[in-house]
């Protein structure tokens, strides 16, 4: 094993990527070259340190990915919520929109509601008045009072 | 924005479909159009009670006549066209036959006949403004008579 080869056998197996039956091939060549083997110690000792570090900063930022990923749920859960809102609002709608339907066919075009009267006015003008078998009489009370038209019936 | 809501919800647009067909509904109270509103009331001298119904009524009632018991018996509405003539039946297999006349701006001329059987008891016509009202009265009825309150809007 020349030296070149050696070497991306030192980073394959500070990868771990290094396959059993090269490590023999490897170890001898390191036993042989110095500047190898200084390489294999250094690139050795940096795994394990970049481990450590990844590991420290892991730990470091966990309360804040924690408090990013429960923002995360809560707007999920937030926006599924929105929807299933909005879809039974719009699946109901019918019901609320039917009953008023049903008021206004109920009440509105028979005009038959039962409010006490209120007259806006009494004044009446009696064109002509007839009775083939009654006496008819205007009272005129004033302008306050209605008009009344009596019919007297004849005995 | 109004058509992309309703696409995304069918329930919003049969909702305003059903308001248009609301609004459709209501009659409209056309200049030609006059809306009969007559109450039969019963008056008597058995009992002091005037019955709630009659409103504002009630105190001119009883300031003009010497009764000391109304009771509505009876009150109907109709919505007529001119020329349109309406039945209103009455207490006492009496009828009213209301008949709105052409009038100007808002006058309201009314023809109006009430009958007893086959017996004609009062023709007339009258004018009067909207929301207007005209009592008849004088026709027996139990132990007392009939009053008839005719309003017209």
């Amino acid at each position: 094993m020349d030296c070149r080869a050696a070497l991306m056998s030192i980073e394959a197996k500070a990868d771990g990527l290094l396959p059993r039956e090269e490590e023999t091939g490897l170890a001898g060549h390191l036993d042989g070259c110095p500047t190898c083997a200084a390489e294999d110690a250094a690139i050795s000792a940096t795994g394990p340190a970049l481990r450590a570090l990844t590991g420290i900063r892991a730990v470091e930022k966990a309360p804040a990915l924690d408090a990013m990923w429960t923002r995360v749920r809560a707007g999920i859960e937030e926006s599924r919520e929105a929807r299933r809102r909005s879809s039974w609002i719009a699946r109901w709608a019918w019901i609320p929109a039917v009953g008023l339907a049903v008021l206004a066919l109920l009440f509105y075009p028979a005009r038959t509601d039962r409010s006490p009267f209120h007259p806006s006015s009494f004044d009446v003008a009696v064109e002509d008045v007839e009775s083939d078998v009654a006496t008819v009489a205007l009272v005129d009370k004033g302008e306050d009072l209605p008009r009344v038209i009596w019919i007297i019936e004849d005995a | 924005m109004l058509s992309a809501a309703s696409r995304k919800y069918p329930g919003i647009r049969a909702l305003v479909l059903l308001l248009l067909l609301l609004l459709a509904a209501v009659p409209s109270e056309a200049a030609d159009t006059v809306i009969v509103d007559v109450g039969a009331v019963y008056a008597s001298n058995e009992g002091t009670s005037i019955d709630p119904a009659l409103g504002t009524i009630r105190g001119k009632l009883h300031s003009m006549f010497n009764y000391t018991s109304y009771r509505m018996l009876d009150r109907k509405r109709r919505s007529l066209s001119v020329g349109e003539a309406g039945e209103f039946e009455l207490p006492g297999r009496r009828t009213m036959r209301a008949t709105p006349l052409p009038a100007h701006r808002d006058k309201v001329r009314l023809s109006i006949q009430i009958s007893d059987g086959p017996r004609n008891l009062l023709t007339t016509t009258l004018g009067l403004r909207r929301g207007g009202m005209v009592l008849v009265g004088g026709p027996s009825h139990q132990a007392g008579v009939l009053i008839l309150i005719i309003s017209a809007e």
